[in-house]
């Protein structure tokens, strides 16, 4: 089954998945900074659905509804399968529900991971270009009205690389910032079923031929 | 219309701007044209931001220029903003377990703008708090920002919550992110907008 099954995914998606990847599988990876543009991700995805060889039968998206850039794919000849998820961070935390409990908990919780940390995307790394267009006391009026509903910048820890590093990254950047460091547990547990199946209620499983739509996302949830 | 005002406007420069904007009111121009000239220069900053050529920075920074313009001309104006009375409340609110903001500050300062009494509840706003702003203000019209695809589920229950407080006459505008009609007919919304002057385009109407 496994070489018939292929998957494409965001450049920090991956990072949680290759540990878990079998050798058979290929997969082909996205540019992180697509996300930033709902509507480009959603070209580039599906030009990558249909660039993709006749001898798949399971094409396996690493992506959640990422701002709906998932809504409208298609494939004719392969079935997709995607994690029924708002965004990634669902992915590094396991599911939607410890999301969701985690942004109640806190609500102003930064998301951090290897992947958004090696992408260097967030606000945090623009704060020296910040510095360099307008001057150190702009750039921090600037940086504390990006940031003025946070209060929480969260490293999840999958446990699927070594830490020491972001962990560090992370506890500066909190400092810095004015924000509270906390590393929260994640979990493979998405990852491992995306991978190996079964591809149950967790997951948006769309036959050959028929369109991705938002309510896919929405209905048969496992825990509603 | 004051080109330069335009000008100093997209190019940041906060000091010129409002040195312009005090020039232009010493020389007797009408106060509601100085404000339509920088309604002009917002639009151009936000059709920069779509193309990719100012970032969110510069959003922040233009808002906050615009913000110290319209204070300096707010008693100028008189009471009456716009035209004849304000035209109505609005409330306005970044829905629960999403923060994102800064659209939605753009939208409070248009509204106002253009004469709407704005009632700005912040972000995380859980439903029975915009069910309780709409009873104390008596307001016909509610918006609904939020960015995160999570925050479509609480603009559904709080459509919901307004109903079952039996306010069927309030009208819900949604915006944020990528809100389409989809998205409007899942959380019952009458309207939905991707940029602040579709809420002004819909206050207007059901005003
Ligand atoms: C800036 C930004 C941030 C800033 C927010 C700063 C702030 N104070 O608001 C920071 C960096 C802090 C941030 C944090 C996060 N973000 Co963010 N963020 C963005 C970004 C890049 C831009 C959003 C924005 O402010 N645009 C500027 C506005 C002015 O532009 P605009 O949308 O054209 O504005 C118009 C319309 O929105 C409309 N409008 C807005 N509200 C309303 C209301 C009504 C009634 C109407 C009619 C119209 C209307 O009018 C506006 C003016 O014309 C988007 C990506 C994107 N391109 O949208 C991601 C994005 C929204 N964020 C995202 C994510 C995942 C997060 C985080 C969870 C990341 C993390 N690692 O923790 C956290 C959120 C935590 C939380 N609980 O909310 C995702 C959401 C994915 C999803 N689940 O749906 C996005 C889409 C990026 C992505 N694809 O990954 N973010």
């Amino acid at each position: 089954m496994t070489p018939n099954t292929k998957i494409i995914a965001c450049a920090t998606v991956i990072e949680e998945m290759l540990p878990l990847i079998p050798n058979e599988m290929s997969y082909e990876v996205l540019d992180f900074g697509l996300h930033r543009t709902p509507e480009k991700l959603k070209t580039a995805l599906q030009e990558a659905i249909d660039r993709t060889k006749s001898d798949i039968h399971t094409l396996l998206l690493g992506y959640g509804l990422c701002s709906q850039a998932v809504v409208g794919l298609r494939a004719n000849r392969f079935r997709l399968i995607i994690p029924k998820v708002d965004d990634c961070i669902a992915i590094f935390l396991g599911s939607d529900q410890a999301y969701q409990q985690q942004s109640r908990q806190v609500p102003g919780t930064y998301y951090l991971t290897k992947g958004w940390i090696e992408a260097g995307d967030g606000p945090f790394e623009e704060f020296d270009e910040l510095v360099n267009r307008y001057g150190e006391d702009k750039a921090r009026w600037l940086m504390g009205q990006i940031l003025k509903n946070y209060t929480r910048l969260a490293l999840i820890n999958t446990g699927q690389y070594e830490l020491a590093r972001y962990q560090e990254y992370a506890r500066k950047t909190a400092q810095r910032f004015n924000l509270k460091y906390e590393e929260i547990p994640g979990s493979t547990a998405l990852v491992k079923k995306f991978i190996q199946g079964p591809w149950d209620n967790d997951f948006v499983v769309i036959q050959p031929g028929q369109t991705v739509s938002y309510l896919d996302f929405k209905t048969n949830r496992s825990n509603p | 219309m004051s080109q330069s005002l335009v000008n100093a406007i997209i190019a940041m420069r906060e000091e010129d701007a409002l040195k312009i904007t005090k020039e232009l009111i010493e020389q007797g121009t009408d106060p509601f044209e100085v404000l339509a000239t920088c309604g002009t220069a917002m639009e151009t900053i936000g059709d920069r931001f779509e193309k990719g050529e100012a970032f969110i920075p510069e959003l922040i920074l233009a808002g906050e220029m615009l913000k110290q313009i319209t204070d300096f001309l707010k008693p100028l104006l008189g009471d009456g903003k716009q035209a004849g009375d304000a035209l109505g409340t609005f409330v306005l609110g970044t829905v629960e377990g999403d923060i994102h903001d800064i659209a939605k500050d753009i939208v409070a300062f248009v509204l106002e703008i253009n004469g709407f009494n704005v009632v700005d509840l912040g972000v995380d706003v859980p439903p029975a708090k915009f069910v309780e702003t709409v009873k104390e203000t008596g307001a016909k019209i509610v918006g609904l920002s939020g960015f995160l695809t999570m925050a479509y589920e609480p603009m559904k229950l709080t459509v919901e919550a307004l109903k079952d407080a039996g306010l069927d006459d309030v009208k819900v505008i949604i915006g944020g992110g990528q809100v389409d009609d989809q998205i409007r007919e899942y959380t019952g919304a009458d309207a939905f907008g991707t940029d602040a002057m579709t809420a002004v385009k819909y206050a207007k109407q059901w005003n």
